[in-house]
């Protein structure tokens, strides 16, 4: 009888042995730290869409390249490849899923942004307005998009969302 | 290893010539000659068989199948549906975490997920599986429930560098688009089924590589912070991700770009 007992808490304890031996980690905190806040309007500061040169050239780069360290060619004045601390900066990666004038290797997820100005801006359908929040912030138009989130989420700075408009809306 | 120019196993050659175009480079004729032969000749055979060596000195099938409370000669069948509620842990375990309870059981030391060891034995004894349709249950009981539930959240959880989830990328309205010059695949499609086909030799990487490994790595790639292996969260994307798979049969190892 008593064999019988230690035998069945023996069991029970090597039961409770096995799901210790599952490794198992908590993902609360990093889930956590990584969330997204909630969108919402980002209005468009004061002489964000320019046709300066620096500021296009900013635009261009952003644009067309993932990160700071993959990037072909050096980044122009007012960019670097790495942040201040040590890490790579990131770029938009945009040509991921747009094609625009002289994209290589572009996706088809997103709309073709070439010839942008006379076909949206100039007709009136877009604004700079609609520009920045889409680059800003994409779910406050379409909760469903597929589209990347650039500044709600500290990716870019506000006029680094500037560079990238004044960039799909310059003449090239 | 030429690692660049090889293109996927799952794409037609013509195909990979697009998709290799932003290297500028079209299979050349010993490129061709060596896709054709990993296709014959699997470079993740010999971890399987390393894996099937492994497996039968820490544990062996008796002992396995014992542990899940099955007969031997129900093997297969039970390993073409994990992540699985296992009786001897109490909750949703994966193929690899029910390895780890089974060296306990044995009084071995457990081997962690990340390890080489870990890596080949699952690929082994998911290949025990081949030929039989993935059967995951995922109303079988409440736990699974939740696990897919907790997965399918996960899935479509926007969050990270970027604000994209796995959704962003392999939702029912935009696979086979093209991000970049990679089509987004259909995971659950019998071209790609997922579940069925990794552990995986990717041909990018020279490297066999597991389900959750590979998502690790879109969640890399893609600035989403990276859910440690085993976790409740990475469980339940592997039971969602096997769902969507279920009835492709398991072709393990798979080969892959
Ligand atoms: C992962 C895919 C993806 C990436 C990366 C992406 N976009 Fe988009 N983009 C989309 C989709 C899809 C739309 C269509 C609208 C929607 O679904 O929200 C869109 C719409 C737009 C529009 C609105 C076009 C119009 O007039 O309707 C602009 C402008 C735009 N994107 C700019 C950018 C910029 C700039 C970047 C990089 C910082 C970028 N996109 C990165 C997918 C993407
Ligand atoms: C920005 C786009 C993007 C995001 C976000 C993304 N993926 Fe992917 N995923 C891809 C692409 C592109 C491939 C195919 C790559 C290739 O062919 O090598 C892929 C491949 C995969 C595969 C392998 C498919 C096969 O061959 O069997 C799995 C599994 C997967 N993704 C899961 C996930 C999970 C889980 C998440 C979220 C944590 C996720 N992905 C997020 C783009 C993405």
């Amino acid at each position: 009888m008593r064999k019988i007992m230690m035998l069945g808490i023996a069991t029970f304890l090597g039961a409770a042995d096995l799901s210790t031996a599952i490794e198992s980690p908590d993902a609360k905190a990093i889930l956590l730290k990584d969330a997204l806040p909630a969108a919402k309007v980002h209005t468009m500061p004061a002489g964000c869409l320019t046709d300066n040169a620096a500021s296009i050239a900013r635009g261009n780069y952003i644009f067309h390249n993932l990160n700071g360290k993959d990037a072909k060619e050096n980044p122009p004045e007012g960019l670097t490849r790495l942040l201040p601390n040590g890490k790579e900066k990131q770029m938009g990666n945009c040509v991921a899923c747009h094609n625009i004038e002289g994209a290589k290797g572009y996706g088809n997820i997103g709309p073709d942004l070439t010839n942008y100005k006379a076909l949206y801006m100039d007709s009136g359908a877009r604004t700079g307005q609609f520009l920045y929040q889409q680059i800003a912030d994409p779910r406050k138009d379409n909760p469903n998009t597929h589209m990347t989130v650039n500044l709600a989420n500290g990716l870019f700075s506000e006029s680094e969302v500037c560079d990238l408009m004044s960039y799909i809306v310059s003449k090239k | 290893m030429r690692k660049l120019s090889i293109c996927t196993a799952l794409f037609s050659l013509a195909l990979c010539g697009i998709l290799n175009a932003e290297e500028s480079m079209s299979m050349n004729a010993a490129d061709k000659a060596m896709y054709a032969e990993m296709l014959e000749n699997n470079p993740a055979a010999m971890d399987v068989a390393e894996g099937e060596e492994l497996f039968n000195a820490l544990i062996g099938q008796e002992a396995y199948a014992k542990m899940l409370g099955i007969k031997v000669k129900d093997l297969p069948v039970t390993v073409a549906g994990f992540p699985r509620l296992v009786k001897a842990a109490g909750k949703v375990v994966t193929l690899s975490q029910s390895l780890q309870m089974a060296a306990a059981d044995q009084g071995k030391a457990i081997p962690k997920l990340e390890s080489k060891e870990m890596v080949k034995m699952s690929a082994y004894v998911k290949s025990l599986a081949n030929d039989k349709k993935i059967n995951i249950d995922v109303k079988a009981n409440k736990q699974m429930q939740e696990m897919v539930a907790l997965g399918q959240k996960i899935f479509e959880e926007r969050r990270g560098g970027r604000g994209l989830s796995c959704n962003s990328c392999h939702s029912a309205d935009i696979v086979g688009s093209r991000l970049r010059m990679q089509a987004l695949p259909d995971l659950g499609s019998s071209e790609t089924a997922s579940a069925a086909t990794w552990p995986a030799y990717r041909m990018t990487q020279s490297a066999m590589v597991t389900l959750d490994k590979r998502m690790q790595q879109c969640m890399k790639n893609a600035l989403l912070a990276e859910l440690p292996l085993g976790s409740k969260e990475m469980v339940g994307l592997e039971v969602y991700v096997a769902h969507k798979a279920k009835g492709n049969p398991m072709q393990i190892p798979g080969l892959k770009r």
